[in-house]
């Protein structure tokens, strides 16, 4: 899938973002980027950090839910794996339409910061439960 | 002197004191709001188990000892003038060199292949010597940390410090259930909290105070099961 189409940063983002000092501008505008899709992604560390933090935000988040409800066991290991896998498939491919073949094909994207974000997940998710069911 | 004030005097003397100084209390809130530790068998208040005071103090440490690995490699290494210049010369020819693979044919000259070929070797040097500067920090790192876990395990032996909500597979037991009593296995030691604990708490900080190597000179360098977290600062 080619990018022939990326969706460029309006210049008034841009020059907004330099008005501001840079202070908040670069950060805003990769966040910028990041939610909106079809985004033009030059930098592949930037689009590749954007994978790695998302999946460190879907660990906490999941982490939580399956401390909170809870939900034991591999089972709540597996869907973890599922969502975490699936939803940022669903990212590159679908909502930035992104040219895997760039990036060194589906799996590497896929194996971004996935075992940081599986312990971090652990963590989250034991002391929710610890603190939950067991205080 | 309250237990609030002994706990910061025990942490300017000795911090494995100051650590063993809350172990034995209890957190409990007060009537009016705020919070503070006890002797065990005071009264008053909703408390807060000891175990997960375990889970929470067991995170916390390992933030700290994140945070003084990357400040000791920090003053061995990332502040030298040597370290700076390998790491940006590797980088530099990481990215050359990923540039140049990605745009050579197949029917490129032998001379084109030879030129490749000359840089890899020059990028493995670079990275070789980048790695025998960051040795020096991983000795002082291995020596604290080899003393903190030695007086953290006799701190935490026997106590389960947290209920995991899966049963392990039965070759991580030995881990997760070490020195603890009894059969059940949702039991959680400390070393396997920690160990947890600093897998993903470490390399978040590292990216996040960008002081990990980037991803083209990792790859270069051959990363153990792919490249590890990259210092893509989120600019």
């Amino acid at each position: 899938m080619s990018g022939a189409r990326r969706r460029e940063e309006p210049p008034h983002a841009q020059q907004h973002a330099l008005a501001n000092g840079g202070g908040a501008g670069p950060r805003g505008s990769v966040w910028g980027k990041a939610l909106r899709s079809d985004s033009a992604w030059h930098d592949k560390d930037e689009f590749l950090d954007v994978i790695y933090w998302f999946r460190q935000i879907i660990a906490i988040i999941l982490g939580v839910i399956w401390g909170v409800v809870p939900l034991k066991g591999f089972v709540g290991i597996a869907i973890f794996c599922l969502i975490n896998a699936g939803v940022l498939y669903l990212y590159f491919s679908s909502f930035q339409q992104i040219d895997e073949e760039e990036y060194g094909g589906t799996w590497e994207l896929t194996k971004e910061g996935f075992m940081t974000s599986f312990a971090l997940f652990l963590v989250v998710w034991i002391i929710f439960y610890t603190a939950i069911h067991y205080d | 002197m309250s237990s609030g004030c002994r706990g910061f005097v025990c942490c300017l003397i000795s911090p494995p004191s100051f650590i063993t100084s809350l172990l034995p209390l209890k957190y409990h809130f007060l009537p009016g709001g705020g919070a503070c530790f006890r002797e065990r068998g005071g009264g008053g208040g909703g408390t807060m188990s000891t175990m997960f005071a375990d889970t929470l103090l067991i995170v916390f440490i390992s933030v700290c000892t994140a945070l003084l690995a990357e400040g000791i490699t920090w003053v061995l290494v990332y502040r030298t003038d040597k370290y700076k210049r390998l790491k940006a010369e590797v980088e530099k020819q990481s990215k050359k060199l990923e540039k140049k693979k990605e745009t050579i044919t197949e029917s490129a000259g032998r001379q084109q292949k030879k030129k490749i070929e000359r840089q890899e070797e020059k990028l493995k040097n670079n990275n070789r010597d980048l790695s025998m500067v960051r040795m020096k920090s991983m000795f002082a790192i291995g020596f604290c940390f080899t003393a903190l876990m030695g007086m953290f395990n006799s701190i935490f032996d026997g106590r389960v410090v947290a209920k995991l909500p899966f049963i392990p597979l039965s070759y991580i037991q030995g881990l997760s259930h070490r020195n603890l009593l009894g059969e059940d296995y949702t039991d959680c030691s400390f070393i396997f909290l920690y160990i947890l604990c600093t897998m993903s708490i470490r390399q978040n900080i590292q990216k996040m105070l960008g002081l990990a190597p980037s991803r083209a000179a990792t790859k270069q360098a051959g990363g153990f099961l792919g490249p590890p977290p990259q210092a893509g600062k989120f600019s």
